[in-house]
């Protein structure tokens, strides 16, 4: 099992399409950017719907559950303060209800090696700081 | 087909000698190799009238400062002062191919005679990806907490999910790491001259991001390398032999900034730039006697052969074995070593090679009877560019 006990994760910074994300995130809630014209869900966020070229979107809770689309095992990180976790996990997420949306994430609470493309995941979300929580993965139960 | 194909000419190659670290500043890498690439010519430096690069440090969380992380057209102007200088560009959306179309663009258009383009790249010191740091800006908001620091990550997950989508073994990559290091040894620029590596050295390799061993990733370097082009009537009457460039492509395809792990992106960048140089050129797979394809990791050349139509998609592991891509091969591959032989120099070197195989000037490497000279220049998803050079106009 990866030790992330002593990694120190750097803290995102929000801008104004993706404030939303984290305002949900810190209140354990995964919100993903919605079009309200063509109900396309898309992350990461960004300024038009890249369906319909709509500017009308909203951030809307979507269940916490999907499949890992793809992932890496890190052994070599470029930021040493990753080093203590290493092997570890980082993975790429597609919803259920968010198909073409990917999410990235660590695959927590299990040895890397149960990182597999397709295999089932649940969000789980982990306190940064005060200020921000992160949406993480564990394998899902079902 | 394209009007304008055999219309533009590459003449001459330069390099300067690439190194480890940075012992000599960038500016003079590069001012190296486009001399050499003059001189190779036979051209006087005054004769340049055309400047062109993408100046661009992959290296993450290091400064970009011109002559030293990057030599931008300010820098060699100030170098070279050419007396005749008539157009210049630096480009950034499609690395240095792009760079080499506009010139091309140029030539056409009629602005300059004999365009110079340059690629140089700096090995910072330190780690050469650094992760955000404290804070995760931009696009990096949503991939730096998790652990994710560079393109070789991100290109990585693409890679798991082409292996298990297509149910393929990472060990088949060995047939490439090995073959590519065979052809660098018949390049005595390239970085890896001298060292050869063996199919075990890469099963046993340490792994730096899963599936990537360390001979999947090319080796940062310093250094630089330039081509002169021209319109195809005075290439003739220049010293070296011209490659015409039959047509040439750039990926039409992008998908949002911070997007990772997509593999359609890597195949749709692929194809849409492929297809406008078959149809450009008139050509198809099948006609290609050599290909460059960029190789900065490994898998690019996976998502390459497959997008440009090499090959089908979930086969290119299968189709590099048996000896295709040797020099003898059905389909000699990244023949000068690619940049996993001569170090990271992004996607000029595949270029150059592509123009001297098709001219007949590959030396010890040369492909025989090499008519159909094709490259795909940087890795398809996000700066790819593909061409077509040939030994005679037609």
């Amino acid at each position: 099992m990866s030790d992330w006990s002593k990694v120190t994760r750097p803290i995102p910074v929000p801008n104004e399409w993706t404030k939303p994300f984290w305002e949900s995130a810190k209140n354990n809630v995964l919100a993903l950017q919605r079009c309200q014209e063509c109900k396309h869900f898309q992350h990461p966020p960004y300024a038009t719907c890249v369906n319909c070229m709509s500017i009308d979107l909203k951030f809307e809770p979507v269940k916490s559950k999907g499949k890992i689309y793809a992932y890496t095992i890190m052994y070599h990180t470029g930021d040493k303060r990753f080093a203590s976790a290493v092997p570890y996990a980082s993975i790429i997420v597609e919803l259920d209800e968010a198909p073409g949306a990917l999410m990235a994430g660590n695959l927590l609470d299990a040895i890397y090696t149960e990182a597999k493309v397709g295999r089932r995941v649940e969000v789980v979300f982990q306190p940064l700081n005060d200020d921000f929580t992160l949406p993480q993965f564990r394998l899902a139960k079902d | 087909m394209w009007d304008n194909r055999c219309k533009i000419a590459v003449s001459g190659v330069g390099f300067s000698k690439a190194t480890r670290t940075a012992e000599k500043p960038l500016a003079a890498h590069a001012l190296e190799a486009v001399k050499e690439a003059v001189e190779d010519s036979g051209l006087k430096m005054s004769d340049i009238d055309g400047l062109a690069t993408y100046p661009e440090l992959p290296a993450t969380g290091h400064a970009e400062v011109d002559g030293i992380s990057i030599v931008s057209v300010n820098c060699m102007m100030a170098m070279l002062k050419l007396p005749n200088l008539t157009w210049h560009i630096q480009t950034g959306s499609v690395n240095i191919g792009g760079a080499v179309q506009q010139a091309v663009n140029a030539l056409l258009a009629g602005v300059c005679k004999y365009a110079v383009v340059w690629r140089a790249m700096h090995n910072p010191k330190g780690t050469y990806q650094n992760l955000p740091g404290a804070y995760a800006n931009g696009a990096l908001q949503f991939t730096g907490p998790y652990g994710f620091g560079g393109p070789g990550q991100g290109m990585a997950v693409a890679y798991t999910r082409w292996l298990e989508k297509n149910n393929q073994m990472r060990e088949k990559m060995a047939t490439l790491a090995v073959t590519q290091r065979k052809h660098t040894q018949k390049n005595p620029l390239a970085y890896f001259y001298g060292t050869p590596l063996t199919r075990e050295d890469y099963l046993n390799s340490r792994m730096v991001a899963y599936p990537f061993c360390l001979y999947d990733c090319d080796i940062p370097v310093q250094g630089a390398c330039a081509i002169v082009l021209t319109a195809a009537d005075r290439a003739r009457d220049l010293k070296p032999t011209p490659a015409y460039l039959a047509g040439y492509g750039q990926r039409l395809h992008f998908e949002v900034a911070g997007r990772i792990g997509s593999l359609s992106s890597y195949m749709a960048g692929g194809s849409s730039s492929a297809k406008l140089t078959w149809e450009r050129s008139g050509f198809t797979p099948k006609d290609v006697d050599v290909a460059q394809i960029y190789d900065g990791f490994s898998a690019s050349v996976i998502y390459g052969l497959e997008s440009y139509g090499f090959c089908k998609e979930g086969e290119a592991l299968d189709f590099i074995q048996d000896g295709r891509i040797e020099l003898d091969g059905d389909l000699p591959l990244n023949t000068f070593g690619g940049s996993l032989g001569t170090g990271r120099i992004h996607g000029l070197w595949h270029i150059i090679e592509g123009a001297l195989q098709a001219s007949g000037r590959a030396g010890a490497r040369q492909v025989k009877d090499a008519k159909v000279s094709f490259v795909g220049a940087s890795a398809p998803i996000v700066q790819g560019t593909t061409f077509i050079f040939v030994n005679e106009p037609y």
